[in-house]
């Protein structure tokens, strides 16, 4: 149980030992060996799920299986990369006055404590502690968020903060809710939120309030994800923050919420038909989809452009759990994990074009080729992922999606005003056909908008007085190992992976 | 038994409906620092009401919560909510998105609504606080209505506290209290949003020299 320990301690510790050192290398190197600690406990963590199956810890408080130990690998390998990202960005921004040097001490403190309530909300067996770690994450982020403190990012931060704990309020609701079905079956036991009490007993929680929980949970951290209706503070939030904080919030945080919504369906599933969950999560998937590829098109400055497409994939990936069924759900697990990858590579691509030409604007950058060649393949190579071509992994994960909506459709169960169930005919050939019509038409458009707008920065002559030219720094790592990842994925999932990604699979449909 | 039952049921009851009738009283308001004032009046209500279940059922741990609600909510976050205002200069009229007889019209048909919501899962409950969960619905929804029809950044966090509490009530009434280490972690997540929120309204107060939230309008798209 080390492993799990380990898991806990090393950001908290390196948290606390943030706020006392003063020395900007010293602070860098904490950080990279907490990140370290935290990679080789997931591993071992991933080792035993992967020989023993689901286990628990520290007295019932936490609980590991497939699917936790596969949102954990995303957690470690984007923070490590963000880390070494960090290294060069964060001092120079140091060096250049952006930041004060105390303020340093703060910056690397939320981190931690970021990734600390992250690790909780993954590792937690009760629905309720998870709760308390994914608003933890709202308040430790806003801060990092605003941490340039200009206007914009103040008013970017206040949204966050604002938007995200209301967001969550309502899914607190939600976790009543369950608790309050939860007692009729368990008793008043301190344990009848923990996972592993609600699972053996699901199938005889009372369906109606497990309805009712489900979407104020789907609502409440749908927020958090950003998935439309609820995405306006997103884009925003995404543009102010420094780099690899985008890059943390996009490719990690993002899917902490949509693990916390999967772990909530799984319970539900039981006792109401997963038509009824999948139809809920197809729905909003679609809806942020269809949003953000138009929003992709009008997009002129490029961290907003991201931050779309970070809303757009998370549609893809919801429309993938929607559906179900080995595929789907197969492919959505599997798109999470590529949008991660893609999207902090965008990102850092992104943190050094504005270090370079300090603007966000799209048409005010040009010839990044010549400016900055590593910058401008990363970016190429992030595009090229984020608009799914081939031969990138996320073309694999589509395609996969696309294949599920065509031969299953897309589930449908909606409670109508007598209480009695409906089950809408979408699963029929021809609402598939037009669902799927919708689905590549809306993938045309964002890879349209996203390549377009792309090639436009990379070619083409710099403008006066922008350095040629980019020396190699710790900073270019994680991007070329990124960016291998994403083109090695799309060929060959390697054999530990593809059992984590199998097994999270079945999990989630075991019904 | 039968009796004393029956009794502490109305009891439980009319709390709760106390603390509904406080939403009210908050969207009617105009002055913020009288919104404070009914926030923590609210929250007295609220220790009254989880006392109240805790002394009917003898689950003593509600007694730590009520404790808490009472030191955080009833003392510490209404003062640091007036330290803010003090420090603000806050103008005495508050703008409304929604003007008073309208949103207290609305108000009424939320918490209609959320009666009709709960209407299948509350004969679930415990016979003690069985229609404390409509009123907790309830609660939530009127504070997300204040959230969105008022523009000063205080009388947003007045609302989102207002969420709060109506979950709180939720959680005690309709369960007897979550489970003791959820329930220290909400109340730690409230207090720590309180005391950004704060520091947060200064920053903006110096940024934009207005805590008005309809001048946060720089990013668009």
């Amino acid at each position: 149980m080390i492993e799990v320990l380990v898991l806990l301690i090393a950001p908290l510790l390196a948290g606390g030992l943030s706020l006392v050192i003063h020395r900007s290398a010293l602070l860098h190197a904490i950080n990279l060996t907490s990140m370290s600690l935290l990679v080789v406990a997931e591993i071992m963590i991933t080792r035993t799920v992967l020989r023993d199956g689901p286990f628990t810890a520290l007295g019932q408080l936490v609980y590991l299986d497939a699917l936790s130990a596969f949102i954990l690998f995303i957690i470690g390998a984007v923070g490590l990369a963000c880390s070494l990202y960090m290294r060069s960005y964060m001092d120079e921004q140091v060096a250049r006055g952006v930041i004060a040097p105390g303020r340093l001490n703060l910056f690397f403190f939320l981190f931690h404590m970021f990734l600390l309530a992250m690790v909780i909300a993954t590792v937690a067996n009760s629905v309720g502690v998870q709760w308390v770690a994914i608003e933890a994450t709202t308040l430790t982020t806003t801060f990092l968020i605003a941490f340039w403190r200009r206007r914009e990012s103040l008013e970017a931060g206040w949204k966050y903060l604002i938007l995200c704990s209301v967001g969550i309020s309502l899914a607190l609701f939600g976790v009543v809710l369950t608790y309050y079905s939860s007692l009729h079956v368990l008793g008043d036991v301190s344990e009848a939120l923990n996972v592993t009490q609600l699972l053996p007993v699901a199938d005889r929680l009372n369906p109606h309030v497990l309805k009712l929980a489900f979407i104020f949970i789907l609502v409440g951290y749908g927020t958090k994800v950003g998935l439309v209706p609820m995405h306006s503070w997103l884009p925003d939030a995404y543009t102010e923050a420094p780099a690899p904080v985008a890059a943390m919030l996009a490719g990690v945080l993002e899917i902490v919420a949509v693990y916390a919504i999967l772990r909530m369906r799984m319970i539900v599933d039981h006792a109401v038909s997963p038509a009824f969950t999948g139809g809920l999560l197809a729905l909003l998937g679609f809806a942020s989809f269809v949003t953000a590829a138009f929003f992709i098109l009008i997009q002129h400055n490029y961290k907003r452009l991201f931050a779309y497409s970070s809303i757009e994939h998370m549609g893809i990936a919801m429309i993938g759990f929607g559906i179900g069924g080995p595929l789907g759900t197969f492919g959505g697990l599997f798109h999470l994990l590529n949008h991660a990858f893609a999207k902090s590579m965008a990102f850092f691509a992104a943190g050094n074009i504005h270090r370079r030409f300090h603007t966000v604007e799209i048409g005010q950058v040009q010839g990044l080729a010549i400016a900055q060649p590593w910058t401008a393949m990363a970016l190429m190579i992030a595009g090229l992922a984020l608009s799914a071509l081939p031969p990138f992994a996320p073309f694999v994960s589509e395609v996969q999606v696309v294949t599920a909506l065509v031969t299953q459709g897309v589930p449908g169960q909606w409670l109508t005003n007598s209480g009695a169930m409906v089950t809408l005919a979408l699963s029929d050939q021809f609402s598939s056909l037009g669902l799927t019509g919708l689905f590549l038409l809306c993938a045309v458009l964002a890879f349209s908008g996203l390549l377009y707008r792309i090639t436009g920065m990379v070619w083409g002559t710099p403008p006066e007085g922008i350095v040629r030219g980019e020396t190699w720094t710790l900073g270019h790592l994680p991007v070329v190992v990124l960016a291998a990842a994403l083109v090695g994925f799309g060929f060959f999932l390697p054999q530990s992976i593809r059992e984590l990604l199998e097994q999270a699979t079945q999990i989630l449909l075991l019904h | 038994m039968q009796i004393s039952s029956h009794i502490g049921s109305q009891l439980v009851d009319l709390c709760s409906a106390l603390l509904l009738l406080t939403c009210f009283a908050i969207v009617a308001q105009r002055r913020l620092s009288a919104c404070v004032d009914l926030f923590a009046l609210q929250s007295a209500f609220l220790v009254l009401t989880a006392a109240l279940v805790a002394f009917l059922t003898g689950n003593h741990h509600i007694y730590i919560a009520a404790g808490l609600t009472g030191l955080i909510k009833v003392i510490i976050i209404p003062r640091v909510l007036k330290k803010v205002i003090e420090r603000l200069n806050v103008k005495r009229e508050l703008v409304m998105n929604v003007n008073v007889p309208a949103g207290l019209l609305i108000c009424g048909a939320l918490v209609m609504l959320a009666f009709f919501i709960t209407q299948p899962i509350i004969p679930l409950g415990f016979l003690l606080t069985r229609d404390s969960l409509a009123i907790a619905l309830a609660i939530v929804l009127i504070g997300f209505f204040t959230m969105i029809a008022r523009q000063k950044a205080v009388s947003q966090l007045v609302g989102f506290l207002v969420m709060e509490n109506g979950l709180f009530l939720g959680a005690t009434a309709a369960t007897y209290g979550m489970p003791l280490i959820v329930e220290l972690g909400v109340f730690f997540d409230v207090l720590i949003a309180v005391l950004i929120a704060g520091i947060y309204t200064n920053r903006l107060q110096d940024a934009f020299d207005s805590v008005d939230t309809s001048h946060l309008t720089v990013l668009k798209e």
